[in-house]
């Protein structure tokens, strides 16, 4: 039979065992798929990958398609994998404090149960109804609150993952504290996908605090910014996110300030939080020019909105890139970035997450080649730089991860033995593995 | 093999004092705090002693030159025979790798070599008000390469987290014997986490050099309270109870009659002598929470039953009372002439039924079970008492394991919750996984170690293979669809 044959039949084959959907909502890089399909069971999509993987039909998994922007250009782009069919709750403890669901239910359905018990899951999002938790678990993406809880990576406690040649893997359970085996759930977290497809996750969860403050401050200075909210970072109150914005950052998220802004977030006990709340406020307002506080149902949006603009979603005419640095010295790469900005006709604006050692930057701008530029100086800066999404043409003939990692002899070999025909997301993660 | 050229290699490498081949000495290398009796005794080729991350790379060069297993091993306090020699070969002890490289306050981390003892760590970065969360009761010898390869757990493990999610990079060195460093001070570094797979690989992936741990800053306040309780029972509901209310203790441990009597008479704890169980729970963070929730505890812990509520009122009466509890495992040599300590995790909730079956295998199988271990964590360690000396002992002991250990899987549980699987519970990993779930663990195994030098015979049963299961999955899948793959 010709390979092109096969491929045909493999198609209308997967064709059979889901359902069909427009590949034109599946856009990924300015390419459409020849397919697109939503498996609607386990057994169904295991024997869907098989074949795409004895085809070899180029398989990009798909959950609420908001991320798609992080990745290289695909290879080959043959079969979209909706996965908002595998979307229930499998198992959920409160009493114990875990939840089994599977990836494609989304962040918001997730977090309304969760939260009728008083639980949840530390991600802020500004889309929770189109989030799915493949696709969290799958970039392994984590805003300002890790600082506070951990990263999601830090809460997965099993996983089950359909591989390439349609095996069902699974590692950890349902305990919070295992060594059973291999940590399997942190080979796939953060792979996008390109070792397997995930289909149900386990996590710990975490008692909702019951109440939130952010206090805001305003600063004329970034060195002013900077040392308030590293002087708290050093002390023992325990903020759950700490993050200064630029004064086109700040506009972005909603805050009309000017300067720098330094955004701290207290959560707990309502007593706590207010108490806790007054000593940051007390500690950087010396060198402030404005001091808010915000409370409540203010203060989550604030977030939400924090992690929107941060987030991998394409934009038009625009970039978005994260370096990671040292907490203490992201202040001098804001100041990097800067540099590396002049001459070229682009806006900037910067996110910087002190409490993890991230920072964040949109450059936008009508003429592509000065973005394009703008990225291979940031590429440049910080212990590691990421294209989280970029317009195609930028991304042509670069690693959007930057640097080469070490070690990537051995992805390549997790790669090659997981995956061998190369259908899932097929030049999309590090090294255009 | 030729035992004198690698002898020769090895010795340009580390130099007389960094081998140990003779006979005699070897001895010690045989064993690490796993139970001979379940374990078995097993004698390295050679036990090599590097100081530097170059050697260990020329080293692991050698190794594969000669086509010798390396066994990396640390303080060798492990309880899962993770660091034995099983196949001979070399054995790479770290513990001359000792050095604290670099320590970051500002950044909150350190950079140390893997041969650091865990309490020193924290000893030297309190002071400066930091500290290393993983605190196994065994801190004060094992080593922080050791906790990184096993993912230790201990006490404050509750609020804070096992080893994983403390380590921010590696130096290793891989089978290749290419060195490289995972990870770093900022998270998100692209790429496969290398560093998230190798914390808890036991040494099967990779010999790690140097790690980067995140340090964390002490807390403000800190509480510890003892409660007393009339049974496991009732003390098993209080855990559930804290847990339940949205309390996140730094530490919620749990110790039996039998264990309180021993600690008792070993180091005078001032633990209640006729309580049927106590627990200790460490509340920590903001002043104003940590009283908030010392007094929603108190009431708890009332509620569920408890006959005592103390409060240790300074720094000394905190430290005894943890002394106790740190020093149990070593207090029950009063007891018995062996014990054999079973590591196991089941969901929280299921505590108090397990605690009941627990005490029924104990009369079972005639043999008396204490019990101390991290309630809140759900991690349970039933330490058998036996002696190895009373014919039909040993058998009864392992029955009684085995018993142990499918109850918990049945309840949701697991297998090991921080000692590790290593070379003595490998056999039972079949309980918890499928044959498919074993061959993508595999498959990790052989993308990092193909000749699979590197601590063989661990983690996975033995004589298991996966080989065929793949190409009969294939063929199956062709015939169903009626087409021929190429
Ligand atoms: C810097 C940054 C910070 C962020 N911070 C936060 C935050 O704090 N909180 C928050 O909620 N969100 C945050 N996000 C966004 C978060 O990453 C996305 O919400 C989420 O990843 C998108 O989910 P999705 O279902 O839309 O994924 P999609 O856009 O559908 O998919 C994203 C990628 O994952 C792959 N994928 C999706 N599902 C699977 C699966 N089941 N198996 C294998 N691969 C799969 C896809 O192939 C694709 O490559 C952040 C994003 C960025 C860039
Ligand atoms: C009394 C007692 C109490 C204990 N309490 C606890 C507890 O509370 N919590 C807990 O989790 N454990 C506990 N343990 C178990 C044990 O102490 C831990 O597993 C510890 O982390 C092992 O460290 P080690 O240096 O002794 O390692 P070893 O026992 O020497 O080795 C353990 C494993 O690590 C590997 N290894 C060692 N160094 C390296 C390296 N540099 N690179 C790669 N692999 C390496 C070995 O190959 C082996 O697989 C206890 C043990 C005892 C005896």
């Amino acid at each position: 039979m010709s390979e092109q044959a096969v491929f045909q039949q493999a198609l209308e084959h997967i064709a059979r065992l889901g359902e069909q959907r427009e590949p034109a909502r599946y856009e990924l890089d300015g390419r459409r798929p020849q397919l697109a399909v939503a498996p609607p069971s386990v057994a169904a999509l295991q024997e869907i990958v098989a074949v795409a993987s004895q085809a070899g039909l180029a398989t990009v998994p798909w959950g609420g398609g908001t991320q798609m922007g992080l990745g290289n250009l695909p290879r080959a782009f043959d079969l979209a994998l909706d996965l908002r069919k595998l979307n229930s709750i499998v198992q959920y403890e409160p009493d114990d404090l875990t939840v089994a669901v599977q990836a494609g239910c989304t962040l918001g359905e997730l977090s309304a149960k969760l939260g009728a018990h008083g639980q949840m899951l530390p991600v802020d999002c500004p889309t929770p109804d189109r989030t799915t938790i493949g696709g969290l678990v799958a970039t392994g993406l984590s805003g300002p609150r890790r600082y506070g809880y951990g990263a999601l990576r830090d809460l997965l406690i099993g996983i089950s993952v359909v591989l390439p040649n349609g095996q069902l893997s699974r590692g950890g359970g349902m305990v919070v504290k295992n060594v059973s085996g291999y940590d399997m759930m942190r080979l796939h977290y953060a792979a996008l996908g390109s070792l397997g497809v995930i289909v149900q996750l386990n996590f710990k969860v975490i008692p909702k605090p019951r109440s939130e403050r952010t206090v805001v401050a305003a600063y004329r200075r970034l060195a002013d910014a900077a040392e308030g909210a590293l002087r708290i970072r050093f002390s023992q109150l325990v903020p759950t996110a700490i993050v200064l914005l630029d004064g086109r950052a700040a506009r972005v998220v909603g805050l009309n300030l000017q300067g720098w802004v330094a955004a701290l977030r207290c959560e707990g006990p309502p007593v706590a939080v207010q108490r806790q709340a007054d000593r940051i406020g007390e500690a950087v307002r010396p060198a402030a020019e404005r001091l808010d506080v915000l409370e409540g149902g203010a203060s989550e949006r604030l977030w939400a909105e924090i992690s929107g603009a941060i987030a991998a979603a394409p934009l038009d005419r625009a970039i978005r890139v994260r370096i990671g640095q040292n907490p203490s010295e992201l202040p001098q790469l804001a100041e990097e970035i800067d540099r590396a900005c002049t001459g070229l006709a682009v806006e900037r604006s910067r996110w910087l997450d002190i409490g993890s050692g991230l920072c964040y930057t949109a450059l936008a701008s009508e003429r592509e080649a000065d973005l394009r530029l703008a990225w291979e100086r940031l590429a440049r800066l910080g212990l590691h730089a990421t294209l989280l999404s970029a317009p195609p043409a930028v991304k042509v003939d670069t690693d959007v991860f930057g640097r080469e990692p070490a070690g990537l002899a051995v992805m390549r070999a997790l790669k090659e033995t997981f995956d061998p025909t190369g259908i899932l997301n097929p030049g999309r993660f590090v090294g255009w593995l | 093999m030729d035992r004198q050229a690698l002898r020769e290699r090895l010795l340009r490498i580390v130099g007389p004092d960094g081998i140990i081949d003779d006979p005699d000495e070897l001895l010690v290398y045989e064993y690490d705090a796993s139970d001979e009796v379940f374990a078995g005794h097993h004698r390295p080729d050679i036990t090599v002693l590097p100081r530097t991350a170059e050697q260990v790379q020329e080293i692991v060069n050698l190794a594969n030159e000669f086509g010798i297993p390396v066994t990396p091993r640390g303080a060798g306090t492990g309880l899962a025979g993770a660091a034995l020699a099983v196949r001979g070969g070399i054995l790479l002890v770290m513990t001359r790798m000792n050095r604290v490289l670099e320590i970051n306050e500002r950044d909150g981390y350190a950079i140390v070599e893997p041969g650091v003892i865990n309490l020193e760590l924290s000893q030297l970065t309190q002071p400066r008000g930091y500290f290393f969360a993983p605190d196994p009761a065994s801190q004060r010898a094992c080593t922080i390469g050791g906790n990184v390869a096993n993912n230790s757990g201990g006490p404050h493990c509750l609020k804070y987290g096992v080893t994983s999610n403390h380590i921010l990079g590696l130096e290793v060195v891989l089978p290749s014997g290419e060195r490289i460093w995972t990870g770093g001070p900022a998270p998100e570094s692209p790429g496969v986490d290398l560093t998230g797979v190798l914390v808890g690989s036991e040494g099967t992936l990779g010999i790690v050099t140097k790690v980067m741990v995140r340090l964390t800053r002490l807390p403000e306040a800190v509480n510890v309270l003892l409660a007393a309780f009339p049974d496991l029972e009732s003390a098993s509901q209080a855990t559930s109870a804290i847990i339940a209310a949205g309390i996140l203790p730094a530490a919620l441990e749990m110790m039996d009659q039998l264990t309180i009597k021993a600690v008792e008479a070993a180091f005078h704890a001032g633990y209640p002598e006729d309580a049927g169980a106590v627990l200790l729970i460490e509340l920590d963070g903001l002043a104003e929470i940590v009283a908030e929730s010392a007094e929603r505890v108190a009431e708890l812990c009332r509620q569920c039953g408890a006959t005592e509520v103390r409060v240790a009122r300074t720094p000394r009466e905190r430290e005894l009372l943890w002394l106790g509890r740190k020093s149990a495992f070593g207090a029950m040599g009063r007891l018995s002439p062996n014990y054999y300590l079973v590591d196991t995790t089941v969901p929280r909730t299921k505590l108090p039924p397990t605690m009941r079956t627990v005490e029924e295998l104990s009369r079972e199988y005639r043999l008396r079970i204490a019990n101390v271990f991290h309630a809140g964590d759900g991690n349970l360690h039933p330490l058998i008492l036996f002696d190895r000396l009373v014919p039909g002992e040993i058998e009864r002991v392992l029955r009684c394991t085995t018993d142990i250990l499918q109850y918990c899987v049945d309840v949701g549980g697991t297998l090991s919750g921080e000692h590790g699987i290593g070379f003595e519970k490998r056999d039972y990993m079949t309980l918890i996984f499928t044959t498919d779930d074993l061959c993508a663990m595999a498959g990790l195994k052989r993308s990092f170690d193909p000749r699979e030098l590197f601590n063989p015979d661990k983690v996975f049963p033995s004589g298991f293979s996966c080989g065929e299961v793949n190409a009969l999955r294939q063929q199956a899948l062709a015939q169903r669809l009626g087409i021929e793959f190429v």
